[in-house]
């Protein structure tokens, strides 16, 4: 009965630290280390998003892998990728096809491109903003996996980080 | 005047920072010392020396990257003088 436990103990956790960074040490009852993995995460995460605003940053159709290292952080990048789609006048895709002038931008009456492009304009971030926030946010991203596999292994080590190694008692004897 | 109005009109995660050419470098100890610290914190037992060992580990991250900084600029610095 214990082993089906451990094992949905450390689902949860990963899940829980996928959706909110520090979420799963919480819920393991690591406060302290919850607090440190959650400001370390969130704060990169959100300062690549004011960096670079949410309508170029967080955006699947304009750099699909940076959207997918950004949703290491699953709960976070879909927050936002819904505000992304809420906000702005144009979602995400129309965002995109303005950006790198898709031919179906391109094919639009003229008078539509540039309402679409004067509409757009103060969402878009230019260099350097656009690369350190691509730079923060896949960090944030990559580092909340590492979180997630802390989490799992402390859940089933009870508490024990994922690199910890214990001498066995009989080698600490003969030591 | 324009710059108050531009302040009052920047919405703060929807609008993007007008950052300068040279803050590129100042954005990175912030993040080395995040990644210092996440990194530090999956190897950690304890608590008690996490911090001692996040900074250590954000020196190191902080000179290594300032070496391979150097190494590129002397490596380009060569290349230069030979062509």
């Amino acid at each position: 009965m214990k082993p089906v436990d451990q094992t949905n103990q450390m689902i949860i956790a990963g899940l829980l630290t996928w959706v909110l960074p520090g979420a799963g040490h919480f819920y393991l009852g690591h406060k302290r280390l919850a607090t440190i993995f959650g400001l370390a995460i969130i704060l990169p995460f959100l300062t690549g998003v004011a960096v670079g605003g949410v309508k170029t940053s967080v955006n699947p159709h304009l750099n699909r892998w940076l959207f997918l290292a950004e949703m290491g952080t699953g709960g976070l990048a879909t927050g936002f990728l819904l505000l992304n789609n809420t906000v702005g006048g144009l979602n995400a895709r129309e965002t995109a096809d303005v950006i790198r002038k898709h031919p179906s931008f391109q094919q639009a009456p003229p008078e539509q491109r540039r309402q679409m492009q004067t509409t757009l304009q103060p969402y878009v971030a230019y260099y350097p903003a656009s690369d350190i926030a691509q730079i923060y946010l896949a960090v944030a991203g990559l580092l909340n996996l590492l979180a997630i596999l802390d989490a799992m292994t402390r859940a089933q080590t009870g508490g024990l980080p994922v690199y910890y190694h214990e001498l066995p008692p009989a080698a600490e004897g003969e030591a | 005047m324009s710059l108050l109005t531009g302040l009052l009109a920047w919405i703060p995660l929807l609008h993007p920072i007008a950052l300068p050419t040279s803050a590129r470098l100042w954005m990175f100890p912030p993040l080395a010392l995040c990644i210092a610290v996440v990194y530090r914190a999956t190897r950690a037992r304890t608590q008690d020396r996490l911090l001692r060992g996040s900074l250590i580990t954000f020196v190191n991250i902080v000179i290594g990257m300032w070496l391979i900084a150097l190494a590129a600029y002397l490596v380009h610095a060569i290349a230069l003088w030979l062509s």
